[in-house]
């Protein structure tokens, strides 16, 4: 029993590893998908939780058997104690880390808002056939806390009239952002006040 | 091992030697026989044997079976005054890719008949590629019996 | 076509730069365009408004690229910009609006007509023109102005004037040389003959159409004249004589000439009937097309043990293989911007008609059929026509290369193939 106990402890400690590993590579590109985003935010959250462990070694594992070790019976007591271990550890960095853990918290809402955006901007823009020619434009926008959108300006055009026309046409047709309604002040302040829509003629890899 | 070896150099001797002797005056045949070609069609001679070689897609390369006939024509051919080779592809694929192909296919079976001993002079090659195909459907019977040469003597 | 597009967001950490949203995606709608029954002044047939319109709606709406309001649904018929409402159009989600009258008719039969086009997301009118035309020819009228229209939304050059040649096979003995209309109208039959009929292309200028014709036992291209309907055969030597492509200055054709049974490419001079080889090798070397600024030609060769395309420089003579991917991927167009080529995919036993940037080594498959063959492309770069088949019988599709729009061109009596988009009417 305490081997499987200590078995599944080690393969849940390589699991939390991989999950970091896996959130360094996600946290600069990031698939739109609302759920994805999410997911990104979730292994944040682990990371954060993970930093004192890598810190201070193998110790950590240790305090673990030696707790498996300690109360055999109960599953749900060997989690509060581990958890217990966690914050114990933490204690030094707590306010660091709580800060961190908010952060990522706004970074989940700026990303979510962010994917509803592209997809609203998505499903208007008709994007032109330019050919092969690679285009982009920046347009930046001015919202109000409402979501209104009370201005925009193509702050860099592509010089390409049609595809330049294109986006404004796509931008014209919104009028609103509901999706920043009932936004932390701050956060719409710092994120969608002024914010920047890039809209590119073709997706190259190269 | 040795005398084999040699027959076989021997063989591809005599083919480079003969292809090259032939190819022009084949080119020269070809132009001059175009006009006769429908007169010629009025005396093609009967022979009883299977009239068609068959190939696999994209390929032009004959196989044991396809000698086999051949060699059986070989009696009827040295008494024939001229051998019309028509190549043909199935459906698949681009039209002029496959008209080369089927000038490929018939000019593998005229180089095997000049190996066996065949005048090239007599010899006339056209591909109709695609556009003349026995079964017209999409199916693998159907492509299978159009990847032919078809074999007429006069 | 598949569009799995990977859609990227940046965040920014630092405070001074702005959020930046990434959009590649675009929508799968199509823009709406109402075509508002033009009017008409007192003493002008009361039926050339609507059928001016008409004529402008069916020919925009030809390939699909896009959406019309249905004249029930429209909430005022405006002749003029006083008239015109913004309002009554953005309700109905309409993105580009077309109005017009016909102004007057003279002694002589001309039609003058005026029309405007407006942008009803951005409020304003992008578009205003007069025309003057003949009465009995209220379809090219039509054509000139869906042209300018379209070129006013699109950015890309209208296609309403353009012309189709391809090859009908209605039975075993019967081949025909056919030009139409890009609408299909307006069918003429260039040339019959008992034998196959193959690989139609015409000249830059659009007088003239090469084709190779089996008439004289073996494959041999002719010029055809299409005012004088004078045919003249290319007596290049050789045994086979196929794939005749004009350059793009209409002075020479490549062309494909096999010498002893081994297809190569040449460059045959019209003027002085001059031919020079290109390429010497034993593969097959066939499928020539000139790439839009002449300096390269592309073609299809089996050297490397299956058809692949390469293309060669004109000058220098170096050759490029352009294609790696899949056993077959023959006959090669480039776009009219030389960026892209199109060709003829063989996959999995499917033959698909697909696209590559040439900066590119990602083959995109466009179409779904399994017999897909002979690509054409609109002079704008905009479509691709393709000869496919129904279980024996040939027929064209059609489709838009943002892949948006799948058509297919009205069934013949026959078997209809190697669809040859025309050059734009200079």
């Amino acid at each position: 029993m305490n081997k499987i106990l200590t078995s599944l402890n080690t393969f849940a400690l390589i699991l939390l590893f991989l999950s970091f590993v896996f959130s360094v590579f996600s946290i600069t590109t990031l698939k739109v998908d609302e759920t994805q985003s999410i997911k990104v935010n979730f292994y944040e959250l682990i990371e954060i939780a993970e930093q004192p462990k890598r810190l201070s070694g193998t110790k950590p594992k240790e305090s673990i058997q030696e707790a498996d070790l300690n109360k055999v019976e109960e599953n749900s007591e060997v989690k509060k104690s581990l958890d217990f271990e966690k914050y114990k550890l933490n204690k030094p960095d707590i306010k660091r880390e709580l800060s961190k853990i908010k952060l990522s918290k706004e970074r989940e809402v700026i990303l979510k808002i962010s994917a509803i955006i592209q997809d609203k901007i998505s499903s208007v823009w008709i994007k032109p056939n330019s050919l092969s020619k690679v285009l982009a434009a920046k347009v930046l926008i001015n919202l109000a806390p409402s979501g209104e959108v009370i201005n925009f300006e193509m702050v860099e055009p592509s010089n390409d009239k049609v595809f330049d026309e294109s986006v404004l046409i796509a931008i014209n047709k919104i009028s609103f952002f509901e999706e920043v309604l009932g936004l932390d002040r701050k956060l719409f302040e710092s994120n969608f006040r002024n914010f920047k829509l890039v809209f590119k003629s073709s997706g190259e890899i190269e | 091992m040795e005398p084999i070896g040699i027959f076989i150099l021997a063989t591809i001797c005599q083919f480079y030697s003969c292809a090259q002797n032939v190819s022009d005056s084949v080119e020269r045949m070809q132009y001059a026989s175009v006009a006769g070609e429908e007169y010629l069609e009025g005396e093609k001679i009967d022979t009883n044997l299977d009239d068609k070689v068959y190939f696999d897609f994209d390929k032009s390369t004959l196989d044991a079976d396809d000698k086999n006939l051949l060699e059986q024509y070989l009696p009827a051919i040295r008494k024939a005054k001229i051998v019309r080779l028509e190549g043909h592809c199935d459906e698949r694929g681009t039209r002029e890719y496959n008209l080369a192909l089927g000038e490929r296919r018939a000019l593998e079976v005229r180089d095997f008949l000049i190996i066996k001993g065949v005048s090239g002079k007599k010899i006339r090659v056209v591909s109709f590629g695609e556009e003349r195909p026995i079964k017209n459907a999409s199916n693998e019977k159907a492509w299978a019996e159009n990847r032919r040469v078809e074999i007429s003597l006069y | 076509m598949k569009r799995s597009l990977i859609i990227l967001i940046f965040l920014s950490s630092n405070i001074f730069s702005l959020l930046e949203i990434e959009i590649i995606k675009g929508s799968d709608n199509l823009s709406k365009v109402a075509f508002v029954p033009f009017g008409i002044e007192e003493n002008v047939n009361e039926n050339y408004g609507e059928q001016i319109s008409t004529l402008i709606e069916k020919n925009m709406l030809l390939f699909g690229e896009f959406e019309n309001l249905d004249k029930a649904e429209m909430l005022s018929f405006p002749d003029s910009e006083e008239d015109f409402y913004y309002r009554d159009w953005k309700i109905m989600g309409v993105d580009y609006s077309v109005i017009g009258k016909i102004n007057s008719v003279n002694a002589l039969g001309n039609l003058n007509i005026s029309y405007s086009l407006f942008n009803i997301n951005r409020r304003i009118k992008i578009l205003e023109g007069e025309i003057v035309g003949r009465e009995n020819n209220i379809e090219g009228i039509a054509k000139i102005i869906s042209n300018r229209i379209y070129e006013k939304i699109t950015g890309l050059k209208g296609i309403f004037d353009t012309k189709l040649a391809y090859i009908v096979n209605s039975d075993a003995e019967t081949y025909q040389m056919c030009i139409s209309d890009i609408d299909g109208k307006n069918e003429q039959i260039l040339f019959t003959s008992a034998a196959p009929i193959m690989s139609p292309d015409w000249s830059p200028d659009r007088k003239k159409i090469a084709y190779v014709s089996f008439e004289n036992g073996l494959a041999e291209i002719f010029i055809q004249d299409l005012a004088s309907g004078e045919r003249e055969s290319i007596q290049a030597l050789g045994m086979t004589n196929s794939a005749p492509v004009w350059s793009p200055d209409g002075k020479s054709l490549a062309l494909v000439v096999s010498f002893s049974g081994n297809p190569d490419i040449f460059s045959y001079s019209i003027n002085n009937k001059r031919l020079v080889r290109l390429t010497n090798h034993y593969g097959i070397d066939t499928e020539p097309s000139w790439s839009p600024d002449s300096k390269k030609i592309i073609f299809t060769s089996d050297r490397s043990g299956s058809p692949q395309l390469y293309e060669i420089n004109t000058q220098s003579k170096r050759k490029k293989r352009l294609t790696r991917d899949g056993n077959y991927n023959a006959r090669g167009r480039y776009f009219p911007d030389g960026k892209s080529i199109f060709f003829v995919h063989g996959n999995d036993g499917n033959f698909q008609i697909a696209t590559k940037k040439l900066s590119s080594r990602f083959i995109e498959t466009l179409t779904s059929t399994s017999l897909d063959e002979s690509p054409t492309i609109s002079p704008n770069g905009n479509i691709i026509i393709y000869a496919t088949k129904d279980g024996s019988k040939g027929y064209l599709g059609g489709i838009t290369l943002d892949g948006k729009s799948r058509f297919s061109l009205p069934v013949k009596n026959g078997s209809v193939r190697e669809p040859a988009w025309s050059p734009l009417f200079n």
